[in-house]
């Protein structure tokens, strides 16, 4: 009788091990945050957060996962940052208390509440936004993911592209409103290894 | 053509409505004067520099206090201010203990304003932040209560004060804050013209001159913590007050009074927004 309880328990293992979910960490240097938004109702400004962190975790067999981002609000990029002979720069003017607040809000956090998949992939991000201390739902809808297998020399690793809208003025933030656009497009390109 | 109920306001109309020259600038003015104008023979005129002021944030930011920012809590004590400032105003004798005491307070609660910023740094960098703005408010404060007996002086102060801090904020890349300096300069502006075309000095009190005061430091230590303003800018405010209280023609009639004191009050707010404009770089 031990030795069948002995057997069941062994069997019973790698279907336990496969029910644990992967988790990744994004990789900084081969991702990164970007975001547009209508100026003068004349072009689109481009810009970007240098600084981010994140995680995510796959359950594929139940089809679930957790996303986790965290960006340095001052981190805000639109090649614009050397005033040169001007008062400001524009990244100086995101990150002032009109838009960004970076000194009152240093970190801008995404969190799923859901992952939708198709197969084996997730298609759509479900969550929450918190930016200037509000947080609001945001969907991100993922035109590519893929996963490269694990070798003998490196992890398995997964990326993809991802993107949201996002209407500032939600969060508190109204400055320029209509002259700057209230829609934020967010991109969000990834990759990241599995721990 | 007449537009039906709930209708929305025409596209130019919003358009003006949307300028920053008129958000800050003309619109807090004409609300200004027209509350000047209805209470210009009571004590309560002053209360023309709130007018301004939330004209202002009625127009920009709206009156939203969730999540209690520090731009928020900004706003807050602005409607607060005068209200304190009026109840103090109606005890029978401002002494200097009451007036000492509101210095204490509107340095306190300047600390409570910019809380999320200083819970940021480390232990005593933190309390020396906070003492610092503390103290900067208190004593800007406390300058622009002296004032409190002649209204042209709180004018001109307010009016030095709001530009002072309005072009600094605007140089140190906050529109916010120059939309909020110059309400403060506009509603100054209102009540000293109020008083030239009524030939009359219309005591500021501690409704006028707190409500200035204690608006100008936050908008100043704001635009430090939150924009790109050097911390020497705020020693420099100082000199507007102090400016104000220099001697004036006393015989001379009322316009000529409030021109000499506004000049007074010029000069001296040039000085804050000369050091930002040639601060260095980068």
């Amino acid at each position: 009788m031990p030795k069948a309880l002995a057997v069941l328990v062994l069997a019973g293992v790698p279907l336990v091990a496969a029910a644990a979910p992967d988790a990744f960490t994004i990789d900084p240097f081969h991702s990164s945050v970007l975001f547009a938004i209508d100026h003068l109702g004349l072009s689109t400004v481009h810009g970007r957060f240098d600084k981010f962190a994140g995680k995510f975790s796959l359950d594929r067999a139940a089809k679930k996962g957790e996303v986790e981002l965290t960006i340095d609000t001052a981190s805000v990029d639109t090649n614009d940052n050397d005033k040169g002979s001007r008062q400001r720069s524009r990244d100086e003017h995101l990150r002032s208390a009109d838009f960004f607040n970076a000194a009152e809000f240093p970190k801008m956090t995404y969190k799923s509440t859901n992952v939708v998949f198709s197969g084996d992939n997730p298609t759509t991000i479900e969550g929450n936004l918190t930016l200037l201390g509000v947080t609001k739902p945001v969907t991100i809808k993922l035109e590519r993911f893929k996963c490269s297998a694990a070798t003998a020399t490196a992890k398995e690793r997964c990326g993809g592209d991802g993107t949201g809208k996002v209407k500032r003025s939600d969060f508190g933030m109204s400055r320029g409103i209509p002259q700057i656009g209230d829609e934020l497009v967010l991109t969000v390109s990834f990759e990241a290894n599995k721990d | 053509m007449r537009r039906a109920a709930g209708e929305p306001p025409p596209a130019a109309v919003n358009a003006l409505l949307d300028h920053p020259a008129v958000q800050g600038g003309a619109a807090p003015l004409v609300v200004a004067l027209m509350v000047a104008a209805i209470f210009a023979r009571t004590r309560f005129a002053w209360i023309a520099i709130l007018a301004a002021y939330a004209t202002m944030v009625a127009l920009t930011t709206g009156f939203a206090f969730s999540p209690l920012t520090a731009g928020r809590k900004t706003i807050l004590v602005g409607l607060v201010a005068p209200i304190i400032g009026l109840v103090l105003d109606l005890l029978p004798r401002t002494s200097k203990t009451v007036v000492s005491a509101a210095c204490v307070a509107a340095g306190a609660v300047s600390v409570w304003v910019f809380m999320s910023i200083l819970h940021q740094r480390d232990g005593m960098a933190a309390v020396a932040m906070g003492v610092g703005i503390a103290l900067f408010v208190a004593i800007l404060v406390g300058l622009t209560l002296r004032l409190r007996g002649d209204g042209l002086r709180a004018g001109a102060v307010g009016l030095g004060l709001g530009l002072a801090t309005g072009i600094s904020g605007l140089l140190s890349a906050s529109i916010g804050y120059l939309l909020a300096g110059v309400s403060i300069a506009a509603g100054s502006g209102a009540m000293l013209l109020t008083q030239v075309l009524l030939s009359r000095n219309i005591t500021a009190g501690l409704l006028g001159t707190l409500t200035v005061g204690i608006l100008a430091a936050l908008f100043a230590v704001g635009s430090v913590l939150l924009a790109e303003l050097h911390w020497y800018a705020l020693p420099l405010l100082l000199l507007v007050p102090l400016a104000v209280m220099l001697r004036a023609p006393e015989r001379a009639p009322l316009i000529v009074r409030a021109a000499v004191l506004v000049a007074y009050a010029l000069v001296a707010a040039a000085l804050p927004i000369l050091v930002v404009w040639f601060a260095p770089h980068g």
